[in-house]
């Protein structure tokens, strides 16, 4: 059945009784409840009619729910409102230490404590058992993989990953990938995380951010000063995101040095705008 | 007595097909392939039989006909290893299983089966037999079923074309009756007399005088058609498995490649899920030998055999895991020498019930599908590459962690203790973590502590100076062993805003050349 357009239900015209015919001053005389009202059909977004359609100005949302991220902010810029299940989230870091795992802790530490299992692929060095403890992880169900001790560098460490993705009982993932990673590899693995229900998330270099990429996040990390995050959104189910945003990291430093680094700072960038000084 | 009779009236063209060990089933099926029996052809497959090899030829005349033709001797030792897994998968549903004497050709490669005490649990005869062949199919032999109530007469009646299945005694003694005299054992040397006479089917000699049919043609004969007919008692005695497996498979040509070694572990890896299965009994270390071809020359250390051991750390029977286990292991040997003969040995058994197949994945699957996974990982990186972290008391923070490896069958016991620990933690009410820079400690830890250039004393990391933010955080320790440490501990906001820990040792520096600065970069906090 046709949906009739809102401005020509008025316009419709009186149906007529059988056995009747009556001039149309009369017609228009006839009391309203003798007329049938034709029911006002409303438009219905798209968004009511399944999970997974969007407008481009909406934010998408996932078809199962999120994995919530611990930041409120972050939540509401992620389709969902968390990290995606079933889905790589990349994540692109300028070098290790920026406050990546600060960022994730929250989902990661969850993860375990619904008893589920988070793996770490290649981390770029040493993990601290005592810092992760300090972040609420459970330091001994960290299962490490180390993937590239072979000489010979092949496909072991996504071979490991897929396996990992693929076998559906590992909680989340977390993963360092080989730089220059070709694009039909990173599609091989969100193919594999369709069958892993939680989290996953690669760490890649800064500098494939002009690349197209198989996995519906994406997302570029920055050290946004102490104890502050600076993040892009680069690529969501959803309209582009323009501004940066400043988390705020659990933190390490305390209150006084995080002070003294923000006046620090200031100061340097006061400096240097001292030194654009006109003498004319 | 309800009796069941699994024929395999190709087994000698199939367990010397298996000795080929070509993997590709396609490529198997289009190689023609006959056995010789002093030279002349006894069998021949489908593919040498459409270009035109019929038993009876001569050698010359099928090498003729076929040039492509691969030619073996029959090898009843080799029939019979490659019979005992169906003997084995037949003992999972019933113990009373049964090999007939004697290896002549009529009633050979047959196994009977007594099924009527295990009709009521497999939920009829239909079921069981669909469930029968749905256990025997990963031999990939070729099969024939015929029912009958007397182990005898289904031995005869599964020779019939089209087997029949007769539950009952005189649907037996009917189908039996239809059948051709040459089908029961001890008569066949008198089959030309006996058509001759015009008998030519086993009612007719029903009617005869059994005094002159034992005179002329042996009382063997009538014996057997008594025990056919149920007019006979005829007892079987059970095979039993034997208590250690091992089987060999000696290859018809040497194994030059691992996809053609691993082709026969699979066929050994099926016998000993069988085997298994007949014990109601799980695996959990198996051995592979593989025999290689002995050089004869001077001073020439090859090896005889290499031999791999694969470990499961938890008792497994799924064919497909142990052989992704096997490849994996496989693909990491060098093997010295091409491979002549494969045995496989089971040396760890225990004996289990079989788990539950459940519809939705509950903690008990998930954690048996995190030990597969734990252990394939470590079967193809290796066991020390997947690892586990744990605590270490010890201030120096690069002891502070250490790396252990992974215990695949440890898991749910770990799981169980994590779980306690998380239940207790979490009652009591969770804190806020009030930064104290002396606890704080970073995630990423340089292996090696990087030495930094210093300016103006201030320290440089990537020629942009570091700012201090705070500290000093003094460790001392390790003065008992090599590891002396005495620093002073800073977190520091590089220029670009990322935080960093960095020490400066407290001790002149021996031999360093020119870095004299004593800072050093040892983590970063992530």
């Amino acid at each position: 059945m046709d949906l009739v357009p809102l401005s020509l239900v008025d316009s419709l015209p009186a149906v007529q009784l059988p056995g009747e015919w009556l001039p149309e001053a009369s017609v228009r005389a006839r009391p309203q409840t003798a007329r049938p009202v034709v029911a006002k059909k409303e438009r219905r977004a798209p968004e009511t009619l399944h999970p997974a359609l969007w407008l481009g100005h909406q934010i998408g949302r996932t078809a199962g729910d999120a994995v919530a991220t611990g930041f409120a902010a972050l939540d509401a810029e992620l389709p969902g409102g968390g990290w995606p299940r079933r889905a790589l989230s990349e994540l692109l870091l300028p070098h290790a230490g920026v406050g990546e795992i600060r960022l994730l802790a929250p989902s990661l530490v969850s993860a375990q404590r619904a008893g589920r299992l988070v793996m770490v692929f290649d981390p770029p060095a040493a993990l601290s058992a005592a810092a992760l403890e300090r972040l609420g992880f459970d330091v001994e169900e960290l299962l490490v993989v180390h993937t590239r001790a072979r000489v010979v560098p092949g496909s072991d460490s996504l071979w490991a990953l897929e396996q990992a993705l693929k076998s559906g009982h590992v909680g989340a993932v977390l993963a360092w990938l080989p730089p220059r990673l070709r694009t039909d590899r990173l599609r091989r693995l969100q193919l594999a995380a369709h069958n892993h229900d939680g989290a996953a998330f690669v760490m890649r270099e800064a500098s494939v951010a002009g690349r197209p990429t198989a996995s519906p996040l994406r997302l570029a990390l920055q050290p946004g000063g102490a104890d502050r995050l600076q993040l892009r959104v680069l690529k969501r189910r959803g309209p582009p995101l323009e501004a940066p945003l400043q988390l705020a990291l659990p933190p390490v430093l305390s209150s006084a040095a995080r002070r003294r680094s923000e006046s620090d700072r200031e100061r340097a960038s006061a400096w240097q705008a001292a030194t654009f000084v006109n003498f004319a | 007595m309800l009796w069941v009779a699994l024929h395999l009236p190709c087994l000698s063209l199939e367990s010397f097909a298996a000795t080929l060990v070509v993997g590709d089933a396609a490529a198997a099926a289009g190689q023609p392939i006959a056995l010789v029996d002093e030279h002349r052809i006894s069998a021949a497959n489908a593919a040498a039989q459409a270009e035109g090899v019929k038993p009876g030829l001569k050698r010359a005349t099928a090498l003729a006909l076929a040039s492509r033709i691969t030619l073996g001797q029959a090898d009843a030792t080799r029939d019979a290893e490659a019979l005992l897994p169906v003997a084995h998968a037949a003992l999972a549903f019933t113990p009373n299983v049964s090999l007939p004497p004697g290896s002549d050709g009529a009633a050979a490669h047959t196994v009977l089966l007594e099924v009527q005490a295990s009709l009521r649990y497999f939920g009829g005869i239909d079921r069981l037999l669909e469930r029968l062949l749905h256990a025997v199919r990963p031999l990939g032999h070729e099969l024939r079923i015929a029912v009958a109530a007397t182990a005898a007469g289904a031995a005869v009646l599964v020779r019939v074309e089209p087997p029949p299945r007769c539950p009952s005694l005189e649907a037996t003694r009917a189908a039996l009756a239809s059948a051709p005299i040459w089908l029961i054992g001890p008569g066949r040397e008198h089959w030309e007399a006996l058509q001759g006479m015009g008998l030519r089917q086993v009612g007719d000699l029903l009617g005869l005088p059994r005094a002159g049919l034992a005179r002329r043609f042996g009382e063997a004969m009538l014996a057997e058609i008594d025990a056919a007919f149920g007019r006979r008692p005829d007892p079987r005695e059970a095979i039993v498995p034997a208590r250690l497996f091992e089987s060999r498979l000696e290859l018809f040509a040497r194994a030059d490649s691992t996809e053609q070694v691993l082709y026969g572990a699979s066929v050994l890896l099926a016998r000993l899920v069988t085997w298994l299965s007949a014990q109601h009994s799980f695996v959990r270390r198996f051995r592979l030998l593989m025999h290689h071809e002995t050089r004869w020359q001077q001073g020439d250390r090859t090896p005889q055999a290499t031999s791999l051991e694969i470990a499961l750390a938890e008792p497994s029977r799924d064919s497909a895991h142990l052989l992704v286990l096997l490849r994996e292991r496989l693909a990491q040997v060098q093997l010295p020498a091409p491979t002549l003969e494969l045995a496989l040995q089971a040396e760890d058994i225990v004996k289990r019930a079989a788990p539950n197949t459940e519809l939705f994945p509950t903690k008990q699957s998930e954690n048996e599908g995190l030990t597969r996974l734990i252990e394939r990982l470590q079967a193809r990186l290796g066991a020390d590459q997947v690892q586990c972290l744990g605590a270490v008391a010890d201030h120096r923070p690069e002891r502070a962690s250490g790396l252990s490896r992974a215990d695949a069958g440890a898991r749910p016991q770990r799981a169980a203790r994590s779980k306690g620990r998380r239940d207790a933690s979490t009652a009591s009410a969770p804190q806020e973590i009030e930064a104290t820079a002396a606890s704080a400690r970073p995630v990423w830890l340089q292996p090696v502590s990087e030495p930094l250039q210093e300016r103006r004393s201030r320290p440089l990391l990537d020629g942009r100076p570091l700012n201090l933010l705070s500290g000093p955080e003094r460790i001392e320790a390790g003065w008992w062993d090599a590891g002396l440490a005495e620093r002073d501990y800073f977190i520091a906001e590089t220029a670009d805003g990322a935080l960093v820990w960095i020490y400066r040792a407290r001790l002149p520096l021996s031999a360093s050349g020119a870095n004299e600065s004593g800072w050093f970069l040892h983590g970063r906090f992530g």
